[in-house]
C-alpha cells in the first residue's frame, strides 16, 4: 500500500481530520471490474490529483469512495469508519461531473432540494449563493444558466456544509479557461485545509492545483506520490523571441519558439542569464514539456 | 398520468446525476423508490379527486342521482384501481428506466408508462368479463374478482420495492453520460 507522505506540518494541520483508505479495492459495474487492486492511504490534508486516461477508472474510484459502488472485494474505510456507513459519508462531499440541477427547480430550489439532504440551514443557502456570487442567478431554471454557470451552482451544491473530504470529478471539465480558473480558485480557496480528491485530464491543471498526484492506469494505481517528485525524463526549454525575424544558433525551433534541452529547470536562470548578455531579446520562456505528461506514455 | 410525471422526474433525476448524488448522501435506491412511489401516489390523489368530481358532477347535473351500482363501481373499482394499476405504473416504469439505456421516442420509459398503467385495470376487467360470461356477474363476483385483481397488483408492487436490493444493482441508477 501507498501512503501520502507528511511532513511535520502536515501531520500537525491533519490532527483531528478523518483519512481515507483504500485497501485492494476491485469494484466496477454489473459484474465487470474497473478497478484492480487499488491500495493507497491518505492522511494528510491537501490536493490529490487523480489522473488517468479515459476509463482508466477516475470515476469509478470516487463512486467508490463516496460509497455509491460497492467495492466487489477490498475495503474502503473513512477515517476509520466504513466507506458506505452514513458516519463515512457525512464527513464527503461528492461533485461528479454532471451537475445534478433537478429539471423545473430554480436554482435556489434546488440547493434547497440538496440542503435537506444535507441538514444544511437556509443560512447556509444564503451564504453560498454570496460566496460564489450566483445570488442573481437565484430564479433562473437550469435551462437558461450558461454551462460555467451551471457548473458553479453544482458547486455551490457542496459548500452548504463544511466536511472534510471533498471527492470532486473533473469539476472544470467543457469549461472555457477563463471559467475553468475561476472555478479552480474557488474549489481551492473554499476547501483549504480539506482532503481534496481531484480528478483532471489537463496535466497543466494538476501541475497548477495539485501537490500529490494518484495516476490510474487500467483500473490500478501507477503513481501515488508528491508531484515535485515525478521528474520529467527531459526538460527542454523554448524561448520566444522579441523580434519574430531574429534566430538562435544552435537552438532548434519547434513553432515560435527555440528550443534547448537543459539538465533541470535550476539551469533556466543561468541560460536566460547568457541570453541576456549575449543581448537576446526574449519576450517569453517556458518549459515545453510537462513532467506529468510522462506517466500517461 | 400521475405515474407518468413522476416517471418523468425519475427518468430526468437519473440521467441528470440527480440520484447519483442523492445516493452519495446516503439515500438508499428503495428510499429513492418509495420516495417517488409517494409522489407518485400524491400526484395519483390529485387526478383522482377532479376525475371524479368533474365526472360525478356533470353525472349528477344531468339529472342523474348517485346509485348503489355507482358507489360500488368507484369504492370498488374506480378508486382503488387509480391507485394500485399507478403504483404498480411507476415502480414497473422505474425498474425499466433503470435497467434500459437512455433513447428518444416512443419506446422510451416513458412512452410505455402508460401502457404499465392501463395493464391492470384493463386486465382486470377482461377477468370480470370473463367472469361473468362464465357464471354471470354478481355484485359479489365483481368484488372477488376486483379485489383479487387488486391485491395480486397490489403484492407485486410490493415485491418489487421489498427486493430492489436483490432484483437491481446500485449502478443501474447512475447516468450513463
Amino acid at each position: 500500500m501507498v501512503s501520502s507522505t507528511l511532513t511535520d506540518a502536515e501531520r500537525e494541520a491533519s490532527h483531528g481530520v478523518p483519512s481515507i483508505s483504500c485497501r485492494s479495492v476491485c469494484s466496477g459495474y454489473l459484474g465487470s471490474e474497473v478497478l484492480k487492486d487499488i491500495s493507497f492511504e491518505i492522511t494528510a490534508p491537501s490536493v490529490y490529483v487523480v489522473l488517468g486516461p479515459n476509463g482508466a477508472g477516475k470515476t469509478t474510484l470516487f463512486r467508490t469512495i463516496a460509497g455509491i459502488l460497492s467495492p466487489s472485494r477490498g475495503t474502503v474505510v473513512i477515517g476509520g469508519t466504513p466507506g458506505d456507513g452514513q458516519t463515512a459519508r457525512d464527513r464527503m462531499h461528492y461533485l461528479s461531473h454532471l451537475d445534478g440541477l433537478p429539471d423545473g427547480l430554480t436554482v435556489r430550489e434546488a440547493l434547497d432540494f440538496y440542503a435537506r439532504a444535507v441538514q444544511a440551514t437556509e443560512a447556509d443557502i444564503d451564504r453560498v449563493l454570496d460566496e460564489l456570487q450566483i445570488r442573481e442567478l437565484s430564479l433562473r431554471y437550469p435551462g437558461q444558466l450558461s454551462a460555467g454557470q451551471r457548473k458553479r451552482v453544482s458547486i455551490a451544491r457542496i459548500f452548504l456544509q463544511q466536511r472534510d473530504i471533498y471527492l470532486l470529478d473533473e469539476p472544470t471539465a467543457n469549461l472555457d479557461p477563463k471559467v475553468a480558473k475561476e472555478i479552480r480558485s474557488l474549489i481551492l480557496e473554499l476547501s483549504r485545509d480539506k482532503i481534496v480528491l481531484y480528478s483532471s485530464h489537463n496535466l497543466y491543471e494538476a501541475r497548477e492545483i495539485g501537490r500529490h498526484v494518484i495516476v490510474i492506469k487500467e483500473g490500478r494505481l501507477a503513481i501515488f506520490d508528491r508531484i515535485e517528485n515525478l521528474r520529467a525524463s527531459r526538460f527542454r526549454l523554448g524561448v520566444r523571441l522579441l523580434n519574430p525575424s531574429d534566430s538562435l544558433e544552435g537552438w532548434p525551433k519547434e513553432g515560435e519558439y527555440f528550443v534547448r534541452e537543459l539538465g533541470g529547470p535550476e539551469e533556466v536562470q543561468g541560460v536566460l542569464h547568457d541570453l541576456d548578455v549575449r543581448g537576446v531579446r526574449v519576450r517569453e520562456a517556458r518549459e515545453m514539456d510537462n513532467p506529468l505528461e510522462d506517466i500517461f506514455a | 398520468m400521475a405515474a407518468v410525471g413522476a416517471l418523468t422526474v425519475f427518468t430526468s433525476d437519473r440521467t441528470k446525476g440527480v440520484l447519483e448524488y442523492l445516493m452519495a448522501y446516503g439515500v438508499s435506491p428503495r428510499r429513492l423508490f418509495a420516495n417517488f412511489l409517494v409522489a407518485a401516489l400524491a400526484a395519483i390523489s390529485i387526478v383522482v379527486v377532479i376525475a371524479i368530481g368533474v365526472g360525478v358532477g356533470a353525472y349528477l347535473a344531468v339529472g342523474n342521482h348517485v346509485s348503489t351500482s355507482l358507489l360500488l363501481l368507484l369504492v370498488g373499482y374506480a378508486i382503488p384501481m387509480s391507485y394500485v394499476s399507478g403504483s404498480f405504473a411507476i415502480t414497473v416504469g422505474m425498474y425499466w428506466s433503470a435497467l434500459s439505456s437512455p433513447r428518444e421516442g416512443i419506446g422510451t420509459t416513458i412512452g410505455l408508462a402508460p401502457i404499465f398503467g392501463i395493464l391492470p385495470p384493463v386486465a382486470t376487467l377482461v377477468l370480470i368479463g370473463v367472469f361473468g360470461a362464465t357464471t354471470g356477474i354478481t355484485t359479489n363476483g365483481f368484488l372477488l374478482v376486483t379485489g383479487a385483481a387488486l391485491a395480486l397488483i397490489g403484492l407485486i408492487v410490493l415485491y418489487l420495492l421489498a427486493n430492489l436490493g436483490h432484483l437491481l444493482r446500485r449502478e443501474r441508477l447512475l447516468s450513463s453520460s
